[in-house]
């Protein structure tokens, strides 16, 4: 098949199970230790749209490589592990375990979908719980006092702590994970239709949660009411909280569902959307607009 | 004052530290580590590890004193000890001088996340073509890029202890429109990855999922939750779905019966 046509059909995203069905060799502990390294490098290529999406592609690749010998599953299961992807970055591996272990036994696109959209959005909390506001604050709390007094073993004895519990998690969630989801395949499989139906769910749930959650547009303007000024934004929290992120979420779903646009079209307008409403001072921030007219 | 040689050492050092705020350990840029090595660098470990030190403490949040923190910590620390070093400022005189360039640093990382957006069309284009080589390089391109950014923030850094006008020039460019434009642009990219989640999961009869799930979190924020908000989320949602399986599973079964299998009930 021509890459034009496959390319096609993978962007429809029309496919929704692999063309083999004949479950992989489970990953041998070489690949997964391998993609433990990987998973380091999960925030390379960060971006607004799609935030770790291709580190998260970058990070499973050895094991989907192994899992798909067939070049259309290979491009389809890359396809849908570029979607918007975020977790917390050192607690990553437990969702790369899941979602291996689904891709080796050919489990339904949907319905891996619908597990790594499921298991990503609760990991960010827990994995800021443990490492940002326990271990590195111990650690750093530890050794500060150490290289202030001018002791050299300081940073090495940061370093250490931190990373001997980074490691420690990463190997652990990753072994602990994939074991998880190859012994949840046969309940998976035997209702496979039902689970992703709940799976699908959970995942849309998380990402109506994740649209509030992670919403980050706010209004600056200010009206004036009688003598004192009233902010457009405490208006629209009275109404509802993060009405903007959630108008502009449902009007980029109808560009996108309705009218065909492209992602990168999607990411033009709100550049220019962007740009042009700080121009005006519209949007919220620490800056100045070249127009104040309110 | 600061040779060739030791000056292409920061640069390299600030190259890896720039990668490692968001890869790597995502420690070795902690200003604890950078301190002592730029010092050392600067032939002067001791005050390395006194700022790096002190300047840990104060992004803990354990140290009473300290005034304007720099808002990029990586070319902060570096920065701040290339200051106490090289110039023989104090540590808080050193940090409030690395703030232009830890200000730079910042829209470093802004303009990478905002091309990298716009680069994920072709990381499409080599998944849909099944070519891992391409995503790997992508992924290395986009480190390079924010390493290079930071390391040009230092650069800048280096060139103000001889020629303060860079210091005040960087200076002029806070609360400049255009980057209040592109952050706010950035914030608003995450919706289209939302949407295309929304356009390939969310069946019709899923709109009122949707909804409940944005309700709950505002709910969870409006208490004050702010991380812990996606557990509790994920506890509600892992009901609703559980529930969802186990009735389509039972419903399943029932009509399986009426086909002919019998349970011996």
């Amino acid at each position: 098949m021509l890459v034009a046509e496959l390319e096609v059909k993978v962007m429809e995203s029309n496919v929704y199970t692999y063309k083999d069905l004949t479950p992989a060799q489970p990953l041998d502990r070489a690949t997964l230790n391998k993609m433990v390294i990987r998973s380091l490098f999960l925030q390379a290529s960060f971006n607004y749209e799609r935030m770790q999406a291709a580190g998260w592609l970058y990070g499973i690749l050895p094991g989907l490589e192994k899992i798909h010998t067939n070049k259309e599953d290979l491009a389809a299961s890359m396809t849908h592990n570029l979607e918007f992807f975020n977790t917390h970055p050192f607690l990553v591996t437990f969702v790369m375990g899941l979602v291996l272990s689904l891709e080796q036994q050919k489990a339904d696109i949907a319905t891996i979908r619908a597990v790594r959209v499921a298991a990503m959005g609760p990991l960010g909390g827990i994995g800021d719980a443990i490492f940002w506001f326990t271990v590195l604050p111990i650690a750093a709390g530890i050794t500060s006092n150490m290289a202030i007094e001018g002791n050299v073993f300081a940073p090495v004895l940061f370093l250490l702590i931190f990373n001997g519990v980074q490691f420690a998690v990463r190997y652990w969630l990753m072994y602990m994970s994939y074991d998880l989801g190859t012994s949840a395949i046969e309940v998976l499989t035997r209702n496979a239709k039902e689970f992703t139906h709940a799976a699908s769910m959970l995942g849309v749930f998380v990402v109506g949660a994740l649209t509030c959650n992670y919403g980050a547009t706010t209004i600056k303007i200010e009206v004036q009411d009688g003598e004192a000024l009233r902010s457009v934004q405490a208006i629209l929290d009275g109404i509802l909280p993060q009405l903007v992120p959630l108008l502009l979420t449902l009007m980029v779903y109808y560009l996108i569902k309705k009218k065909g646009w492209s992602t990168v079209k999607c990411i033009g307008l709100l550049l220019i959307l962007g740009l042009v409403g700080a121009f005006f001072g519209i949007w919220g921030g620490a800056y100045t607009p070249f127009i104040k007219w309110y | 004052m600061i040779g060739p040689l030791q000056l292409v050492l920061i640069l390299i050092v600030t190259f890896i530290a720039a990668i490692d705020q968001f890869n790597f350990l995502e420690s070795l840029y902690q200003p604890i580590v950078m301190g002592p090595v730029v010092g050392a660098i600067l032939g002067d470990v001791k005050t390395g590890l006194a700022v790096g030190g002190a300047y840990q403490l104060m992004t803990i949040g354990s140290m009473p004193v300290g005034g304007a923190q720099p808002p990029n910590a990586v070319v902060g620390g570096i920065m701040a000890t290339v200051f106490a070093v090289a110039s023989g400022l104090d540590v808080n005189a050193a940090l409030g001088a690395a703030i232009p360039f830890a200000l730079l640093g910042q829209y470093g990382v802004t303009l990478t996340f905002t091309l990298m957006s716009g680069l994920m069309a072709k990381a499409d284009e080599h998944a849909a073509n099944a070519n891992p080589k391409g995503i790997d390089n992508l992924n290395y391109f986009a480190m390079g890029l924010l390493g290079l950014f930071f390391a040009l923030a230092t650069l800048a850094g280096v060139i103000s202890i001889t020629n303060p006008a860079v210091a005040d020039f960087i200076n002029g460019l806070e609360g400049n429109w255009i980057m209040g434009g592109l952050g706010a642009a950035g914030g608003m990219m995450r919706y289209v990855g939302f949407a295309v989640l929304m356009r390939i999961m969310l069946a019709d009869d899923m709109w009122g999922i949707y909804f409940a799930g944005f309700a709950l979190a505002a709910i969870l924020g409006a208490c004050g939750l702010g991380g812990p908000a996606l557990i509790l989320v994920a506890f509600v949602g892992i009901a609703i779905a559980l529930y969802d399986y186990n009735i389509n599973v039972a419903i399943k079964n029932a009509g399986g019966g009426a086909g002919g299998e019998s349970d011996g009930i």
